[in-house]
Formats: C-alpha cells, structure tokens, sequence
C-alpha cells in the first residue's frame, strides 16, 4: 500500500482530503504546516507528498525543496490557487512531480496520484535494472578478466611468433617467439613500431582481409618467405597474416610467424648427406661412362694410328674428332661431378631472368636447328631486373632447355612438328616461374620415376646420367623447387620455381626488350 | 670378300672404331644402330659373327642375344659381346631371364669389357672364327 503525507495548513481541507484517499486504498498521514511535514516525512517515509502552496512559515516550495534535498527519488504534488501558473512552474522547477489546482477535485487528484505511483514503480523498477546490470557486467568483466588472461599466456607461450596491430597497424602484441624471430626488444616494439617496420614489403602484401561476417573462415594461407631480423639477418619462416574486422571497418591485424631455421638447417643437412651418399654409391655407376669414354679414346688413338702408317688424312681426322668428342665427355663428367659433390651458396647478383632463356635459346638454336625443332620463347615482361645467381639460373636453363631439345630429337614421329618453349612467368611473394615445355617422346612413369637419380640417362653414350641430379641441387641452393609433368609420345615439362631478393627501390623494373 | 661381321652398337664412335678394325684385319663390316635393326641384319645378311653391345635403346643386347641363341637358324652365329657391363652382369641377366620361363642360352663365344685395344679386339675375332 502507498503511504501519502499531506500538508496544508487548512485542517478542514486535510481532513476531507484524508478520509477520501484512505477510501481510495492509501495510508495517508497528516500535517498542517511546512515545518511539522518535514518532520512527519523524516518519521514515516511516505511515497508521495501532497503539500499545499500558500502556507505561514515554510511554503510549500520549501517544503519541495527540502525533501528533493533528502531523498530526490520522492515524488511531491503541489496543491497551487486557481489560476496560479507562476507557482506552479516554479514548482516544477523544482522538481515536482505534478500540480493540482484548488479546490481540489477528487479525480484530478487521484489522475495526479496514479500518475506519481506509476513513476515511482518505473524508478524502483529502473533501480532493480541497474542493480541487476551491475551485477551482470561485474560477472562479465570477471570473465572477460579470465579469458582475456588466458589468452594473454596463450599468447606468451605460443611457439608461434605472433605480431597483432591496431587498426593503424602499430604493434600492441609482440610475443617472446616473435622476439626470438625477429630479435627486437619488445619496449622497442610494442605502441612503438608498425607492422611494416617489422616485415618486408612482400611479406606485408601477404596480410588478407577476412571480413568478420563472411561466412567461409578460409583456412590460414601459410607461406615461406624471408623475414629480416633486427640486424639485417634473413630468417626463413611460414607466415600467415590477416586484417581483423568488425563490421565493416578494419580494427587491426594479426600475424603468425613459425621459425624455420631449424628445419632448414636440418634439411640442409638431410641434403648434404644424400648426395655425399650418392656419390659414393654411384662411382660403381661412374664406371660405365668412364669404361665408354675410355674406349672412345682407344677408337680415336687407333684411327690415328692407321691415318699415320697409311697418310690416310680421313682417318685421321676421324680418329681426331673421335678424341675430341671424349675430351669434352670427360670434362663434362668431371664439371658434372664437381658441381655436384661441392657446395656452393647462390651468388646473388642483379641480372635480368629473361636474357638469360634468352642467352640459352641463342646457344641452342643452331643443334635445334640441325634437327628441325623450333625453339620459341614466351617470356613475361614483368619480370625485370632482380636479385638472382645468374650463373646458377642459367645452368638450369641450359640444362633443361636442351634435355628439352633432346627429348624433341629422339622422338621418331616425322609428322610431329617439334618444338620446345621456355616461358617464364612473375609469380607473386617474388618468385620467377621458368617453364621448360617440349612436344618430344615423354617420359613412361617408370622413366620420370628415375630421372633424379644418379647416373640415370636415358641418352645412352650421349649423356653423363648427372645433369638433372646437378640441376635439381642447383635449384635446392636456390631455395627454389622442380616440378615435372611428363606423357609418353606427347612431351614433356619441367616446372622451375626460384624465389628472387628484389633489387632495392627497383622493385619492378620492366622489360624493355 | 672377307667373312662378314655385324657391329651392333648405338654409339657411332665405337662402330667407326670397331669398322676400321675390321677393314685393318680384311673382314666386311656390316652396321646396326639397335636391336631392332640388328635382328633385321642378321636375317638379311647371315653374318659370319656378330660384335654385340648391350646398352642400346630400342632392343637391347641382353635381349636380341636371347633372341639369336634361342634360334635354330642363327644360335650357331658366333657373337662377341663388346660393352661396357661387366660379363658378370651380362650372365646374371640372362640367368634371371631364363629362370623366369626362357629357354637357357650359352655363354658368348667372347666377352670384352670396354675399353677394348684394337688389335685385341681383331685378335679375339679371328680367335672366335678360326
């Protein structure tokens, strides 16, 4: 039940007002002047007062103000003169709730009374509400504290070197792996350097945006590339980055970072042990190119010998082309083997990949022609001028362009119009694609199954067994990759990936041939 | 004329070689690229021996051997393999394939491991032919 204070100094007037809204279902107290209401508000803490304005002593404007000053949740109705709308707005001023003119009618008071209860009821209400929310955000900032410290180990802890930016891609999470990556300090780093201080440009070009409301998570990109640590050092890591959005605005940017220095020393070593084990394996397999170069020898020094005793000039020049061809067998053994079995880091120079195939097409063209195949070069002009070891891309050319050739001369069909295509393409994250692409005999599954091995040759007397055993290492110091895609009768294509430095602020220099 | 010998070997150093031996020693020379055209020479011309290689593409030696020694017409054809296998590899293989359901054949009247002298190589074939 609502308990209501009235008070005017008119007895009469709180009397009859008193004994109708106790009818109405209220519990009403009483006072006939400012000074005793107050009193009587302290003591019973009604919900609504109802106070006449015009009173000796304190008026009723006072009174407002008095209790708005001890608790200004209440709810005050003034009761004001006919007509006396100056008071009454200064009432409102203060805060009441609502007026009412005199006399009082019966209905107008409780219309005013309902609407003062209705408003206590939204305020109580409003106050559960807070309380209530309080309590929820309070649980929810315990758990968010929880998580958000959970996160922060996993972040800490990762083995992953893990670099989050905010929207203006300045480093607000730098984690003890990305340290060991990178080797900065991280009060050097974090609000103090931007993710591109950090990475190099083609790995910043690697950062995807993943909207927050597309519906396919795609699967992290991992790539290899080259970070710089802090003293100019390139470290090998798979990387991952991405734009983080809320809606459709960017917040910031996360990126993942996995060290790859162990494995690659390790590959290195994997690598170096193979072929120092397939050297020794194969000096038996050495021994049949060595027993046929050696016979060639003989069959020159013999010819020579009848062209002497005989003054048979043809002979002679027979027996001397036999030698010359065996010298340069032998040497290509040896170079073969040398290259092979040493080791030797890429030298990395600027050079231009396409003059290179170009270089190699010009070398080959007159043996090609002799045998009718056309050599055609489909070179992309994007590339221009970047950081490779010339010398290395260019044995790998040479090597396959004319394996290619090769290939092309032993295939018997005549009605095949012969050719061979060296295309090179700009991929992205700085890798040239070379392509070596003939329509000549292919290779059976068996053949391709064998083709990286030792001493391996499909030429006959013509071959040394070692040259795509040199390439394939020559490609692997490169920290490139071969591919190979081959069909018997149709032809042949060995795929050559190598990864470039760029040529400092020349990033893409194009061609001008 | 003299006795007729085949050279089947896919080298073109090692048949001038083994050609001008021959013509040096009074014998006629007669040339195969492969297997394949070995066999075909050898119904042809009925040679008087044969100087085989092993490694060849097309048909090789291991196999147009087989081919020869397992015919009544042509196993009596002398045939001096000259190659750059070893005779133990040679023997083995043809082991393995009479094992695996062929008929046995006879060792070569001659095995030479390359490389081979000149006049050893005239030496053995006049050997081989009496």
């Amino acid at each position: 039940m609502a308990k209501l204070l009235l008070i005017d100094d008119e007895e009469a007037n709180v009397r009859v007002m008193a004994i109708s809204l106790r009818s109405d279902g209220y519990d009403v107290v009483t006072a006939y002047s400012g000074e005793e209401g107050l009193d009587v508000y302290e003591k019973e803490n009604p919900d609504i007062v109802v106070t006449d304005i015009k009173m000796p002593g304190m008026d009723g404007i006072d009174v407002l103000k008095a209790i708005k000053e001890r608790n200004p949740e209440s709810e005050v109705i003034i009761i004001t003169g006919h007509g006396d709308i100056d008071n009454a707005i200064e009432a409102l001023k203060y805060g009441a709730s609502d007026f009412i003119n005199k006399p009082v009618r019966d209905d107008a008071l409780a219309v005013a009374l309902e609407r003062a209860l209705e408003k206590l009821d939204i305020k109580r209400r409003l106050n559960e509400y807070t309380e209530n929310l309080e309590k929820e955000v309070s649980k929810a900032t315990q758990e968010l504290r929880r998580q958000s410290h959970f996160m922060e180990k996993l972040i800490l802890t990762s083995q992953e070197g893990i670099v989050a930016t905010d929207k203006k891609m300045k480093v607000v999470i730098y984690n003890p792996s990305a340290e060991v990556i990178l080797g900065y300090e991280p009060e050097t780093v974090i609000n103090k350097k931007r993710a591109m201080d950090l990475f190099p440009k083609e790995v910043m070009r690697l950062y995807v945006a993943r909207k927050h409301d597309s519906k396919s998570i795609k699967k992290l990109q991992w790539r290899e590339v080259q970070v710089r640590d802090k003293n100019g050092i390139q470290i090998p890591v798979r990387f991952t980055g991405t734009f983080l959005y809320e809606k459709n605005n960017i917040m910031g940017s996360v990126a993942f970072m996995q060290d790859l220095r162990e494995i690659k020393r390790l590959e290195k070593e994997l690598l170096r042990s193979e072929r120092l084990a397939t050297i020794g394996q194969t000096v038996a397999g050495m021994a049949h190119s060595v027993k046929n170069i050696l016979h060639g020898f003989k069959g020159g020094n013999y010819l020579m010998e009848i062209g002497f005793k005989k003054d048979d000039t043809e002979k002679l020049k027979a027996g001397w082309d036999m030698i010359q061809k065996n010298i340069r067998q032998t040497s290509e053994l040896v170079m073969d083997l040398l290259s092979f079995s040493k080791e030797r880091p890429p030298e990395y120079e600027p050079c231009r990949p396409n003059d290179i195939a170009r270089d190699v097409c010009e070398i080959l063209k007159e043996t090609a022609h002799e045998h009718n195949v056309r050599i055609l070069k489909d070179l992309d002009p994007a590339i221009g001028q970047v950081r490779m070891d010339p010398r290395s891309v260019h044995n790998i050319l040479m090597n396959l362009a004319s394996n290619a050739v090769d290939a092309c001369i032993f295939d018997e069909n005549i009605d095949k119009s012969r050719r061979v295509i060296l295309k090179t393409v700009l991929e992205e994250n700085g890798v040239v694609r070379f392509e070596v692409k003939d329509n000549g005999v292919g290779m059976t599954p068996d053949v391709q199954e064998k083709i990286f091995t030792s001493f391996f040759s499909t030429k006959g007397h013509m071959g040394t067994g070692l040259g795509l055993l040199v390439t394939r290492k020559l490609i692997e110091e490169h920290n490139g990759t071969i591919d190979m895609q081959s069909e018997p009768n149709k032809g042949t294509t060995f795929i050559v990936r190598i990864p470039f430095e760029r040529v400092e602020g020349n990033l893409v220099n194009t061609d001008k041939h | 004329m003299g006795k007729k010998i085949l050279v089947v070997d896919d080298d073109p150093d090692v048949r001038l070689f083994t050609q001008a031996v021959l013509e040096e020693n009074g014998f006629t020379p007669l040339m195969a690229n492969n297997g394949e055209e070995g066999e075909q020479m050898v119904k042809r011309q009925k040679p008087d021996l044969i100087v085989l290689d092993i490694l060849m593409p097309k048909e090789s030696g291991i196999r147009l051997y087989r081919k020869l020694k397992t015919d009544k017409e042509f196993k009596d054809i002398p045939v001096v393999v000259l190659s750059g296998i070893a005779e133990k590899s040679f023997l083995r293989s043809q082991k393995v394939l009479t094992e695996f359901g062929g008929d046995p054949v006879p060792e070569p009247e001659a095995y030479m491991e390359k490389p081979v002298d000149g006049d050893v190589l005239a030496e053995t074939i006049k050997k081989v032919i009496g």
